[in-house]
């Protein structure tokens, strides 16, 4: 099998009209007769709703239609866990909850509506801080909760929680009581988000025929088929997810947001309705990363030796548990509060809670930044203060083949111990360092993505190859990924092989993006369809002409009988002779079953920083990384998951953080929510682990979702390498590095 | 946005008869890049918007003697003028630090004075260089030297009926030892945190003459004339910088914000004019 397109530069398939501005987002569908719709939000973290009157705004000139909570099928609905309404009827639980909807013409038509609109609060006392949320004297913001839909499982009486995890494994007290020393710490992490460059909207055209053409961010679309046609109560072929190019994803935007509000105010007004949040309206009731508060209590022997390690991960869920797509409506990176390490005992516990806060959702790897913030954070503490070199204690706790993980999962083909040493050995870990420069070591593992996916495949009697995809692309690469894929397996250039999205009504199944999943399951899909289609016109030619079927080889895309000097058979004719003679395309669809894989994938990273003492501004001057790839199919498109997730862990790190003010996002734009620029990025030497065979089409790995996860860790322990003080909140403010300096030189007077 | 009219005068004296016309009700708009954004969150709900765009003759730079720029050049401008470059470079290097290129290439000078927004680069350093605005009116000119412009928060002396039409910049006897530091610790297209420009005239190892201004230290660019007279005939060393330095967070008065508390960044003040300082005469 000729791969030479496997590891080729190939450009994106859709790059030429994104970059040329031809793309099409949610927004940019040309559809006649397409007006706005606007939302009304509430001002208030917690009040209860005692009158709304919109009758002025409906006979204000120019508005097309007004809907209140009254004027629909008002359901409860979310990814998982049915906790939100389309509209608030009678109480808003965060500032930016929607209230009412208006279309107009002219979106400051509809703006101007919405001042019109006449809204009665009983302001309540907000439930603001998420460890207040669980005490018994706290406000019950759910006190329906019990009826939800998909409520996970929740300890009786365990007040606002949207969720509970609990993982335990040996003998906690046990191990606690072996233990020479005790560590004890709390780490907390800021609500950021995702800052994809389009923000959450939607458009809904409903036709002649009753069809509900959605055109919105179609980044599952079969499964938000099914959340809209049950929110709408209709059949779920009367939704179509059309195709649209995503701005961004990483992890949000699998929700409805406004979809049902377009679907309405279009059924109202007779006209196409589109909607999308401000920029604004994103950072006020968008669907950010939990913030969180997390505990850690570890044993250890003298020598390094983990005997106990206990969790207790608070996480601010917000208002609404809706827009978290797990089963158990947690944020899942709390289960790895173990890390990569050796640990006999432990006991792990999670909560979400509900509290008045904008709801949150998923953002790349969700809970493992925060979760590994503070266990990497943690142990390079407990190394340094045990006298142990950090390095040295993580090879020495690092878990090998085969062993069990704190939680007792057991994992193999691990190439974590050469991650490790790679980041090391791209670094200058070890070498002589100026004053005020340090170093910092953090690691994570992080699983491959399951689930099943078909594809089909269309030959052209000109031979054409032609992957009619469902697979969403978000901006990762994953139609060039299914191009190279297809044209690798058979053999023909790149040009050869068209990549065709459609939308959910005729796409073959794909689960969607998440969880690094798209290469391994969608990216399987496609192969498995490539290889049906090789063997099934292989078998054809070799009926045909009577040549033995093991002796034909597929080669530059014709079937050749080995070893003579047999005309070829393009696969265009024998595409041909598979439709008997006719001279339409023929089609192989085929399903894949990418189940999960007991291996877990690793990132290592090394920081230097350099910390001014007399300001507390941090610079990061160089990070090197390491994580294990396999085979690589696309290495733009891979370096830019890596690369690009590194960016936003320097943002984590940095600079990225909602500021909450009485339940107020006090920051709700790109002018004061900073994600770092190109000239805040430092040096970045990144190197693949290649030589990593995984279950990815070619032998490939997942790397989407974990090039983040280390860089906060990294570089607090590189802070305390440098100046000797310990960071336990990203981001890290200057303000409380130069505090903490100060601290330190007051109880450590110079000279000491 | 709350609707509004939108105007496009072609002359100078068009546009203050309009805003003469409409007084409170009506606003000058240059770039854009401020008002639009105060419009959006309706913190400015003009019914009359007085665009500029079209009007002539506020759109050049002259050298002859002065620096005299017309108050629709736009930052870019300022920053890549080889006449600005050469005799004024710390000018031209402060506009260079105004947020991003894309913001730089529509915001105007004079916009940017009259959004007296006390985070903003130039205003410092136009202090430091000892500029003048000049405004006119319906009823005439005038000129005022630029820390005088500034009143407040988004405030400045200006009545409604006036608009900036210029900014000028003495031409210095001798090159001046110069400085902008911007603390950027997030990112590099934040706001500062604390912002200095120090313009020192030396001659002989002594200092002459010293114009020192700080931007996002208090509701408006705070000029350091203490630190000033500190300077001014000393010979230049470094227990006169830190001298100098130490009367600053007196005289500042910064807000405490995600940037920083109020005492943290009296405190960078400090080091910041200290190491502008430094800067100037390294």
């Amino acid at each position: 099998m000729a791969t030479s397109v496997i590891g080729q530069r190939a450009p994106r398939t859709e790059g030429a009209g994104k970059v040329t501005g031809q793309a099409h987002y949610a927004l940019d569908v040309p559809v006649a007769g397409m007006v706005w719709g606007k939302a009304l939000r509430s001002p208030h973290p917690y009040a209860l709703i005692k009158r709304v009157d919109a009758s002025k705004a409906r006979t204000m000139p120019g508005v097309l239609a007004v809907i209140t909570a009254k004027d629909i099928r008002n359901v409860l609905h979310g990814r998982r866990v049915y906790d939100l309404p389309i509209l608030a009827e009678n109480v808003v639980r965060f500032i930016g909850e929607k209230i009412a909807v208006v279309a107009a013409e002219d979106p400051a038509i509809a703006e101007a509506a919405l001042d019109l609109i006449e809204v009665d609060y009983e302001i309540l006392d907000p439930v603001l801080d998420p460890l207040h949320a669980m005490d018994d004297d706290a406000p019950v913001l759910h006190p329906d909760q019990r009826s939800y839909t998909g409520l996970p499982k929740i300890p009786e009486g365990q007040r606002n929680a949207q969720s509970y995890g609990h993982w335990e494994k040996g003998d906690i007290e046990a191990g606690f009581a072996e233990a020479d020393r005790v560590f004890e710490e709390t780490y907390s992490s800021a609500m950021t988000h995702q800052a994809h460059i389009e923000p959450q909207g939607g458009a809904v055209w409903i036709d002649d025929d009753g069809i509900i053409h959605v055109y919105g961010h179609p980044k599952n679309p079969l499964g938000q088929r099914k959340q809209l046609a049950e929110a709408l109560d209709v059949p779920e072929d009367k939704v179509i997810y059309e195709f649209v190019r995503i701005g961004g994803d990483y992890g949000n935007k699998g929700g409805l947001m406004d979809v049902p509000l377009c679907y309405y105010l279009s059924r109202a007004c007779g006209r196409p309705v589109r909607m999308t949040h401000t920029f604004k309206e994103e950072f006020m009731a968008g669907s950010p990363r939990h913030p969180s508060v997390i505990h850690m209590r570890t044993g250890v022997k003298r020598d390094g030796t983990i005997t106990a390690h206990q969790v207790r991960s608070i996480f601010d869920g917000g208002a609404y548990g809706a827009h978290k797509p797990v089963p158990n409506v947690d944020v899942g990176g709390a289960r790895k509060a173990g890390g990569v390490y050796r640990i006999p005992n432990c006991k792990i516990e999670s909560y979400v809670v509900y509290t008045n806060h904008v709801p949150g959702g998923f953002m790349r790897a969700p809970g493992d930044s925060q979760t590994i913030f503070a266990l990497e954070s943690h142990v390079d503490d407990i190394a340094r203060d045990l006298g142990i070199d950090p390095l040295e204690f993580r090879r020495k706790n690092m878990i090998q083949e085969g062993e069990a993980d704190a939680t007792g999962d057991v994992w193999r083909d691990l190439y974590w111990r050469q991650c490790l040493d790679a980041a090391v050995a791209g670094s200058n870990w070890g070498k002589p360092k100026p004053p005020n420069v340090g170093r910092g070591i953090a690691i994570t593992h992080r699983h491959i993505g399951e689930g099943e996916a078909e594809s089909l495949i269309r030959v052209d009697p000109s031979g054409q190859i032609t992957v009619v995809t469902g697979t969403p692309d978000a901006g990762m690469g994953a139609h060039v990924m299914e191009q190279q894929i297809a044209a690798a397996v058979l053999t023909v250039p790149l040009e050869q092989v068209t990549i065709l999205p459609v939308g959910s009504d005729i796409m073959p199944f794909d689960p969607g993006l998440g969880a690094g999943r798209t290469t391994h399951v969608s990216g399987g899909a496609v192969n498995a369809a490539a290889e049906k289609t090789r063997d099934e016109l292989r078998a054809v030619v070799a009926e045909n002409r009577g040549w033995p079927e093991d002796d034909i080889v597929l080669k530059e895309g014709a079937f050749h009988l080995s070893g003579s000097t047999e005309q070829p058979v393009t696969l265009g004719q024998a595409a041909v002779e598979a439709a008997y003679g006719r001279s339409g395309p023929v089609e192989f669809l085929a399903r894949f079953d990418g189940r999960k894989v007991f291996t877990e994938l690793c990132m290592a990273q090394v920081a230097e920083v350099e910390v001014d003492p007399e300001t507390g501004q941090l610079s990061i001057l160089h990070v090197s990384a390491a994580c294990d790839s396999g085979t690589i199919i696309n290495p733009p498109a891979a370096e830019g998951q890596v690369e690009g997730a590194f960016v936003q862990g320097v943002g984590l790190a940095m600079s990225e953080e909602m500021i909450l003010e009485d339940g107020r996002v006090t920051n709700p734009s790109f002018g004061d929510y900073k994600i770092p620029t190109a000239a805040d990025i430092p040096p970045f030497t990144l190197t693949w682990i290649e030589d990593a065979p995984g279950p990815l089409p070619f032998g490939g790995r997942a790397l989407a979702e974990h090039g983040h996860i280390p860089t906060s860790p990294a570089i607090a322990n590189a802070i305390r390498d440098a100046v000797g003080i310990r960071l336990k909140s990203i981001p890290f403010r200057p303000e409380a590095i130069y505090d903490a300096l100060q601290a330190k030189n007051e109880r450590e007077p110079e000279g000491r | 946005m709350i609707p509004f009219d939108l105007r496009f005068p072609t002359t100078v004296q068009e546009a203050l008869e309009l805003l003469d016309q409409y007084g409170e009700e009506a606003r000058p708009m240059a770039g854009g890049t401020a008002l639009v954004l105060l419009m959006q969150q309706r913190l400015v709900t003009p019914q009359v918007v007085v665009s500029l765009s079209r009007v002539d003759g506020l759109s050049s730079i002259s050298a002859n003697g002065s620096l005299r720029i017309g108050a629709l050049v736009n930052h870019r401008v300022v920053e890549e003028s080889p006449e600005v470059k050469a005799g004024w470079p710390l000018l031209a290097e402060t506009y260079h630090r105004v947020a991003t290129v894309r913001i730089r290439n529509v915001a105007t000078v004079g916009g940017g004075l009259a959004h007296a927004d006390p985070n903003q680069d130039p205003p410092a350093t136009l202090i430091a260089l000892n500029a003048t605005v000049t405004a006119a009116s319906s009823g005439g000119k005038r000129e005022m030297p630029i820390e005088d412009l500034f009143k407040g928060y988004y405030e400045t002396c200006l009545t409604p009926d006036e608009l900036i039409t210029e900014l000028t910049v003495p031409r210095p006897v001798r090159p001046l030892k110069t400085a902008y530091i911007k603390f950027l610790p997030r990112t590099a297209d934040d706001y500062a945190t604390v912002a200095v420009a120090v313009a020192l005239d030396v001659a002989d190892g002594r200092c002459v003459d010293a114009r020192i201004a700080l931007n996002a230290a208090g509701s408006t660019p705070i000029r350091a004339r203490d630190a000033e007279n500190v300077l001014r005939g000393q010979p230049l060393s470094d227990e006169v910088f830190r001298a100098a330095a130490a009367t600053v967070p007196a005289i500042v008065d910064p807000v405490s914000d995600h940037r920083g508390s109020a005492n943290y960044k009296s405190r960078m003040a400090e080091v910041f004019v200290r190491r502008a300082l430094e800067k100037a005469t390294a």
